[in-house]
């Protein structure tokens, strides 16, 4: 148990060993940055989220009164722009140099939903892939997670529907959860039990803690309301892969790419080639790609998926359908990232309900 | 210390043959293993890469065919021997020969599809097949590949080809792969092999149906946008397959519900 006091001594401790990526405001957004002080935390603010719509507002009392920010802990995990090797050319023969990623995160408050969304990733780069991605290897095994129990919602949050959240369950180094006029500490890993005994300003931790930690989830679960049943929901979608349905979406969605950018687990990437004025060095680029980009799927200059309501497709039945088959688990961790930043207000919940279900 | 898919390693290029304008097939000297059906990503400085199918594979050399469509591939197209090729792979499944033992095998390739059915036709020789039959369209008489193996290649299988358009060298028929498979008796517990652009695939599964050959016996090879090869970067999807981990190869009952569908 610790106070804020020791929250704050828990943050310096961990800038110590690592760069720490919390909340912070910026732009008036409340995003994951790279935070040095304890006060460029957003404590205290809270983000105000519906379809196409998004706001931070000051809270009227508490610590951790947002849920999550607008990005994820992917875009440091698995950058949008990442380097994979330099390439120099001499005398007709080519050296590369790969590139080391070493940089030692900590996720100063990761929710369950992008806990969870972190354990799929390692799925796909690493668990469930016969050529690991040692980038991602590199930077997810120095991470430390400081985890925090979501004790507020918005209403585009689903967590509870897809079965990540709003309780945070293992995978984390440090668990938190904010209480009356204390914060509960919980360790999950020998990594965090040593930065736990560094700390000075805490205090034992009672029975009664866990008791209103307990208490506190539960209202918070059962006010989030269950959109629709993830039992056999990928087999109902295999059988909507005609429906009209895609096209009634098809005239809203812009294929703007903005979804797939915000969602914590949208993997695809594109690999480009950067090459200097100087003739004699080239670099292999990693970049963020979207299955709605009209470039994604294209073979021999034409384009597979002609139709955004194809791309529309693709990107909703690969994760709520294809992923089950491709890595055992949904590609939706339910966060809602991608209804507040649809420009076309776009609710995924919906969409996912009206097919399978309507 | 996991190893780095994306590290490419150099081969020198020992033999190039110019099968057509456009067209060139390289033998790169490598020890690597690899397995009919499989692909390596050639790559080209400052260009990029691009997945090529292993034509054939020799005692310490390995075969790629490749037309110039693009950057990457312009590229490749202008090395001759004695220069350095960048390449990492093989990636992707082999074809399923074995199935095919005491039966009937039917391969049948268009166009440049025959660069990623020449080294299984060529280990099917040496295989107990009973009957080895091979359907080969092509545009027309120029972009015929590998010419100079016609002679050995009918020595020892039913091989039959077909051009679009007629041409004074050529004594053989015109038309397209359809017009040859539809005249083709076949048993029906024969295994086929398919490798070309998707509409000639369908054409050609149907009308294999019509001749009773079940889906389950009938196995194509697919062409999708590649970047990593390694079922990372998500572009080579179709359905919930990879095409470049879980294929290039599939079984066509299993791949049928989205290879048919529209813009899957
Ligand atoms: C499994 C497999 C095996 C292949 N085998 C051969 C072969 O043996 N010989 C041959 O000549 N060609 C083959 N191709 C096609 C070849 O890969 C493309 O022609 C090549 O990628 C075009 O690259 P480019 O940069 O020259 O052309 P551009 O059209 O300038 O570039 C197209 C862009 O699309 C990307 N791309 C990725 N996959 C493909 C694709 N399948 N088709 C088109 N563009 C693609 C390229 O990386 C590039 O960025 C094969 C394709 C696949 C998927
Ligand atoms: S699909 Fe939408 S709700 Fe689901 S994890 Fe991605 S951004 Fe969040
Ligand atoms: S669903 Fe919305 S966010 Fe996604 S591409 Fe379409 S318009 Fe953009
Ligand atoms: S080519 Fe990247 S996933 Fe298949």
């Amino acid at each position: 148990m610790i106070g804020l006091e020791g929250l704050r001594e828990l943050f310096y401790l961990l800038s110590e060993s690592y760069k720490v990526i919390a909340p912070t405001l910026r732009d008036g957004l409340l995003v994951y940055d790279h935070v040095k002080d304890f006060e460029s935390l957003a404590l205290g603010y809270k983000n105000v989220e519906g379809p196409a719509l998004y706001a931070v507002e000051k809270a009227s009392n508490g610590y951790f009164t947002y849920t999550h920010p607008a990005n994820s802990p992917k875009a440091f995990l698995h950058p949008p722009e990442l380097r994979l090797m330099k390439v120099r050319r001499s005398d007709g023969a080519l050296s590369f140099e790969m590139e080391r990623v070493e940089k030692k995160y900590c996720f100063f408050d990761v929710r369950a939903c992008d806990l969870s969304a972190i354990k799929i990733l390692d799925r796909v780069f690493l668990e469930k892939n016969s050529h690991p991605d040692p980038y991602y290897k590199s930077l997810r095994e120095r991470a430390f997670i400081v985890a925090v129990n979501c004790t507020y919602r918005t209403s585009t949050c689903f967590c509870n529907t897809m079965g990540t959240g709003p309780e945070v369950k293992g995978g984390f180094d440090l668990l938190i959860t904010e209480l009356e006029d204390s914060f509960l500490l919980e360790v999950g890993s020998e990594r965090g039990e040593k930065m736990v005994s560094l700390l000075e300003k805490k205090e034992r931790t009672e029975e009664r803690h866990f008791e209103e930690k307990e208490r506190k989830l539960k209202y918070l679960k059962d006010s989030i309301e269950e959109f629709f049943d993830r039992e056999g929901l990928a087999q109902r979608l295999y059988g909507k892969m005609d429906s009209s349905h895609w096209e009634h979406i098809e005239k809203r969605c812009l294929a703007c790419t903005s979804c797939t950018q915000v969602c914590p687990t949208c993997f695809c990437f594109d690999i480009v080639e950067r090459n200097s004025l100087e003739s004699d060095c080239s670099e292999r680029i990693r970049l963020w790609d979207s299955c709605f980009s009209p470039s994604f799927a294209t073979v021999h200059r034409f384009n597979l998926r002609q139709s955004i309501h194809s791309r529309y497709r693709q990107w909703l039945m690969h994760k709520f359908a294809y992923w089950v088959d491709q890595f055992d688990s949904f590609g939706c961790v339910g966060c809602g990232r991608c209804i507040t930043w649809c420009p076309a207000g776009i609710d995924i919940r919906q969409e996912v309900r009206r097919l399978a279900y309507g | 210390m996991v190893e780095n898919p994306y590290r490419l390693k150099a081969s020198r290029i020992i033999r190039v043959i110019k099968e057509c304008e456009g067209v060139y097939t390289f033998y790169i000297a490598t020890e690597e293993e690899a397995q009919f059906g499989q692909y390596n990503m050639l790559y080209a400085f400052g260009r990029g890469e691009a997945p090529i199918t292993i034509a054939s594979k020799g005692e310490g050399y390995l075969v790629h065919t490749v037309r110039a469509v693009g950057d990457v591939t312009r590229y490749i197209d202008s090395l001759r021997e004695g220069d350095l090729l960048y390449w990492r792979g093989p990636y992707g499944n082999r074809w399923s020969l074995e199935e095919a033992y005491g039966k009937t095998l039917l391969i049948l390739s268009g166009g440049l599809g025959l660069a990623a059915t020449r080294w299984v036709f060529e280990e099917a020789m040496k295989r107990p097949i009973k009957r080895l039959i091979h359907l080969y369209g092509s545009k027309d008489y120029d972009s015929l590949l590998y010419k100079y193996l016609y002679e050995e290649w009918s020595s020892k299988a039913d091989l039959r080809a077909i051009i679009g358009t007629s041409h004074p060298q050529w004594k053989g028929k015109t038309g397209i792969i359809t017009d040859l498979l539809r005249k083709l008796d076949i048993e029906k517990d024969s295994l086929v092999f398919i490798c070309g652009p998707d509409p000639m695939v369908k054409a050609c599964v149907s009308l294999l149906k019509e001749k009773g050959i079940e889906e389950n016996r009938i196995y194509a090879s697919l062409e999708r946008h590649m970047k990593c090869s390694v079922g990372t970067c998500g572009h080579c999807m179709i359905g919930p397959y990879f095409v470049c981990k879980d294929g290039p190869i599939f079984r066509y009952d299993l791949i049928k519900e989205y290879f048919e569908r529209k813009e899957v």
